[in-house]
């Protein structure tokens, strides 16, 4: 039982580390907590639904439209409501509401169209059935998830740090002025990054709504308060953070709910971010933050 | 004036579309008031309960109450949170005076709504609201849906007697209604005799029960019972039937377990569930099959409990203002305490603590393929 | 509240009644506005006003229902355990800036949750039932009113220029000389009091608590709340507070329009009011000049 309970741990903590990949490169890099980060995982979701349901497409195609879709919506979304607030007077604090009201509206909007019941994708989309492996029982779902994961945070730290646009991404990261200067349109990059995050969120979207076969407008949003666990605890901008801290994350909430009270699984997580952010607020991986003088 | 902006609230928000112009000569409609869920997640039971009101309205108002009168009903929309829910009544009760209210849907709702609406001393009928304690708030609250302290050791006894002799409990801890459905479920099989061998709990919108769930297959428990709503359960399911449990485990729900949706999310994993209810879409009487065709033809869509119960309800208040003689709510009140009215849920009386009195209308339901049938 | 016939005319009472849930929601959403006013006005992002409200309401409630007190005695001494978690949470917490604090505080508001959730004598997912309803709308406006008073004077004088100073440019007003520790732990507790008050004012109108109803949403509407009105004067986020909480009412026809329009109304007040709906300053009386 310990060997599937250790399974268990580390696919919820996939899941948890997938879905906050794109949440930490949008903080990290452009300084925004974007709260629509969950309204563009339950997108990915539903392009995906209706890109099975109706234009029966099977998953490896339904895959990447889903993340392009969510991608471009993204990039939209962000535009409209973060682009002017360069100039505010507090930007974190701004793109903090902004952000909220914005998803707040979006979510409405979305129930109203599309209605709160859950839909699930075509089961025939991928084996239900669990495969046994060495004794431990794991779903293709979930076998799906970690080959993700692997793969994209795999890009996501090649890009950074192989090539020139991750170089430029960086730049911006450390210092967007400079960054102008040397000839780097950040507007357009800021584009980008939206981009890369509304895509990776989307990619979250349909393989975790995959896996616990439950799609419905406000999925994000329950997912939103474990990310903001992953990425403090990781270090906020920190890939390697986010993947590390997500896995601890599921481990620990599915050690606390097998072999101590499954009351507290909840709490257990928050517990973890209250003392990060007392002890080490940079997170595990995060550069210590550096007091402006 | 009133009157006027009665009609358009009326014509606006019952939507009813089958009222026909109501008759300023036979005497004014009689107002009736109904808070719901209409908006947001657990809009589903809402919007059943609705559809069963408004289809027992019209049926009603063919011949209308107190030699020719119609009821005018006003269903307002609680969003779930207990304060709209509180305003929705006030505004009913002073703007609107109403002479009954029926609702609201969830348990927590009652306990919010219950005391505004009783210090007025107008009666207010749940039809959907389970949990314990609901009719003890005051003697002007009513309800007809059968608290699960009724349904669930039906259940349980069917599944003893078909060889279970210990069980796992697993509930949603943070929500009412579960809670209160796991309290009766305890109790039930702490009174059966079957021994429980651990009791796990998880969050209403959690997705992952996979250490729960593994920890209870360790153990190896007769039956497994699940109180939660219906999208928990379903997600308990799923994830049990993938990590192994099979035939041998005999899965049990409370109320929450109890609608169409279960077969939708769930499918195939939800097969082989035994689940107590008041009420059976399959029941073979004609008024059942009658209500059944009626609702489908009018919403589209197969009618659940929380439809049947709400048509039921509706009946009920009719009959009760017919024998109160007049639309005043303090004889509204002893009249409803004299209800005797046989409808699509069955015979029906109010126990003087004013609960369902009857239980013999419990059956025992399986999941077989997406649909309810009758378990043997 | 007995008035003379003539006076209180049956309409009114149908109205008042029919209302009475509103004109309190009113009376205590503008006590929380200003319990996140005062951390605003500091400069920080403390979030944890809904908690400090489950709180004031859970302790409140317990006074009455296990040891029968009089309300008020109970409603004083509401402000105690959510001021003690304050300060209890302050010292680590309060280090920590922008967008940490904000998460921290609802991290604590959450395990707090758990809290109510697992043990029993909080009620669990039941919550406490039966409260009697004995919160009356004098006391409400009378604890706004008297707020609003004080934090006006207090915002007049030079600990308002201190704390405008803090909320501009923190590492410049301690160069100046204030005590910024000390004005974050005074906001932070005046932020509990203010929030306890308004949660033992709903627990006592409303004869039911649980424990979904101090957590992470409502946080955010109260932040809202500060948000569309502004914090430039006291009586901004009240404002703020009001036309919140008014729109659901207003809007009662229009169930599925509600939520939209309320977050589309927080997006547009960011873009385009940065300091809020009343973008007054305050005046203040001028500092006696130094000698040089």
């Amino acid at each position: 039982m310990l060997a599937q309970q250790l399974t268990n741990g580390i696919l919820l903590g996939a899941t948890y580390a997938l879905f906050a990949l794109g949440f930490t490169l949008m903080f990290g890099v452009l300084r925004v907590i974007n709260l629509t980060y969950g309204f563009y995982f339950s997108a990915g979701a539903f392009i995906a639904l209706f890109a099975t349901r109706a234009a029966g497409m099977p998953i490896w195609a339904a895959l990447p439209l889903a993340a392009i879709g969510a991608g471009v919506i993204a990039m939209l979304i962000d535009r409209l409501l973060l682009s002017r607030l360069n100039r505010a007077r507090n930007p974190e604090l701004a793109s903090l509401m902004v952000t909220l009201g914005g998803v707040l509206a979006l979510y409405s909007a979305a129930t109203a169209i599309l209605g709160s019941d859950i839909r699930r994708l075509p089961p025939e989309l991928i084996g239900a059935e669990a495969l046994l492996i060495g004794g431990v029982r794991i779903t293709m779902a979930q076998i799906l998830i970690l080959i993700a994961t692997i793969v994209l945070v795999s890009g996501l730290i090649l890009l950074l740090r192989g090539t020139r646009l991750g170089l430029a991404i960086r730049a911006m990261a450390e210092r967007p002025d400079a960054a102008g200067l040397m000839g780097i349109d950040t507007r357009r990059l800021a584009s980008l990054v939206s981009f890369l995050s509304g895509a990776l969120a989307g990619a979250a979207g349909v393989l975790i709504g995959l896996n616990f076969n439950a799609i419905q407008p406000y999925m994000g949003e329950e997912m939103m308060l474990r990310g903001f666990v992953v990425v403090i605890v990781g270090g906020l901008g920190d890939v390697r953070g986010a993947v590390i801290a997500g896995l601890l994350l599921g481990v620990i909430e599915v050690a606390t709910a097998g072999y101590l009270a499954s009351g507290l699984k909840d709490a257990v997580g928050f517990c973890l971010l209250v003392a990060v952010l007392w002890t080490r607020p940079s997170g595990l991986f995060g550069r210590s933050a550096v007091r402006r003088a | 004036m009133l009157r006027r902006q009665l009609l358009a609230a009326v014509a606006a928000i019952s939507g009813s579309a089958a009222l026909p112009a109501i008759g300023r000569a036979q005497g004014a409609p009689i107002p009736v008031g109904a808070i719901e869920i209409l908006s947001g997640p657990n809009a589903a039971y809402g919007v059943a309960i609705k559809g069963g009101l408004e289809l027992a309205l019209d049926e009603i108002n063919k011949k209308g109450v107190l030699g020719g009168r119609k009821i005018a009903l006003t269903v307002e929309d609680s969003a779930a949170s207990k304060d709209q829910a509180i305003n929705a009544a006030r505004k009913l009760i002073g703007r609107d005076h109403v002479v009954t209210i029926i609702g609201p849907t969830l348990s927590n709702e009652m306990f919010a709504v219950g005391p505004v609406v009783n210090e007025r001393k107008i009666p207010i009928i749940g039809t959907s609201t389970t949990a314990a304690g609901i009719t003890d708030i005051g003697p002007y609250v009513f309800r007809t849906s059968l608290p699960e302290s009724d349904v669930v050791p039906v259940t349980f006894k069917k599944a003893q007697s078909r060889g279970a002799k210990t069980i796992a409990l697993i509930y949603a801890n943070d929500d009412a209604f579960s809670k209160s459905g796991f309290d009766v479920m305890k109790a039930s099989a702490d009174k059966l005799g079957l021994t429980i061998l651990t009791i796990e709990t998880f969050g209403s919108k959690d997705t992952d029960f996979s250490a729960q769930l593994t920890k209870i297959k360790g153990l190896k428990p007769d039956a497994v019972g699940i109180s939660a709503l219906v999208e928990p359960v379903s997600g308990v399911l799923l994830q049990a039937r993938q990590l192994g449990f099979g035939k041998e485990t005999q899965f049990i729900g409370g109320n929450g377990a109890n609608s169409p949706k279960l077969g939708v999310i769930a499918g195939a994993a939800a097969d082989g569930l035994l689940v107590g209810s008041p009420w059976f879409i399959g029941k073979p009487d004609a008024v059942n099959q009658a209500f059944v065709t009626a609702f489908k033809a009018k919403t589209g869509t197969e009618p659940d409990q929380f439809a049947a119960q709400a048509y039921d309800c509706m009946f009920i208040v009719a009959a009760a203002i017919d024998r109160a003689g007049a639309a005043e709510p303090d004889k509204i009140t002893p009249a409803l305490l004299k209800t005797n009215y046989t409808g699509v849920m069955g015979p029906f009386t109010f126990t003087d603590h004013r609960d369902p009195a009857s239980t013999e209308g419990v059956v025992v339901l399986k999941m077989q393929g997406g649909k309810f049938v009758i378990a043997k | 509240m007995t008035l003379p016939d003539w006076l209180y005319p049956g309409w009114l009472d149908d109205f008042l009644w029919t209302y009475q849930n509103v004109i309190h929601s009113l009376g205590i959403n503008g006590l929380l506005a200003l319990s996140m006013y005062v951390v605003l006005a500091v400069g920080q992002l403390s979030l944890g006003q809904a908690a400090f409200m489950g709180l004031g309401a859970y302790s409140s409630a317990l006074l009455t229902l296990k040891l029968k007190l009089p309300f008020l005695l109970v409603l004083p001494a509401s402000c105690i355990t959510p001021m003690l978690f304050a300060f209890a949470i302050g010292g680590p917490t309060l280090r920590l800036s922008g967008v940490y604090l904000a998460i921290a505080t609802i991290g604590l508001g959450e395990v707090l949750r758990a809290v109510y959730l697992n043990v029993d004598y909080f009620g669990g997912a039941l919550g406490l039932s039966g409260i009697p309803d004995s919160a009356e709308t004098w006391m409400i406006y009378g604890l706004l009113f008297a707020a609003i008073a004080v934090l006006w004077l207090i915002a007049r004088s030079g600990v308002g220029r201190a704390m405008e100073a803090m909320r501009e440019d923190e590492t410049a007003a301690q160069m100046m000389g204030v005590n910024v520790g000390r004005y974050r732990m005074g906001a932070l507790l005046a932020s509990a009091m203010l929030a306890g008050f308004a949660g033992a004012l709903s627990a006592h109108v409303s004869s039911f608590i649980g424990p979904n109803e101090y957590g992470f949403e409502p946080a955010v509407t109260i932040l809202s709340y500060a948000l569309l009105g502004g914090i430039g004067t006291p009586l901004a986020p009240v404002l703020g507070a009001w036309i919140l909480t008014l729109l659901p009412e207003l809007l009662r026809d229009v169930t599925d329009m509600r939520s939209i329009l309320n977050g589309l109304i927080i997006v547009l007040a960011v873009l385009f009011l940065p300091n809020g709906l009343l973008a007054w300053r305050m005046r203040r009386i001028a500092a006696p000049a130094r000698p040089r």
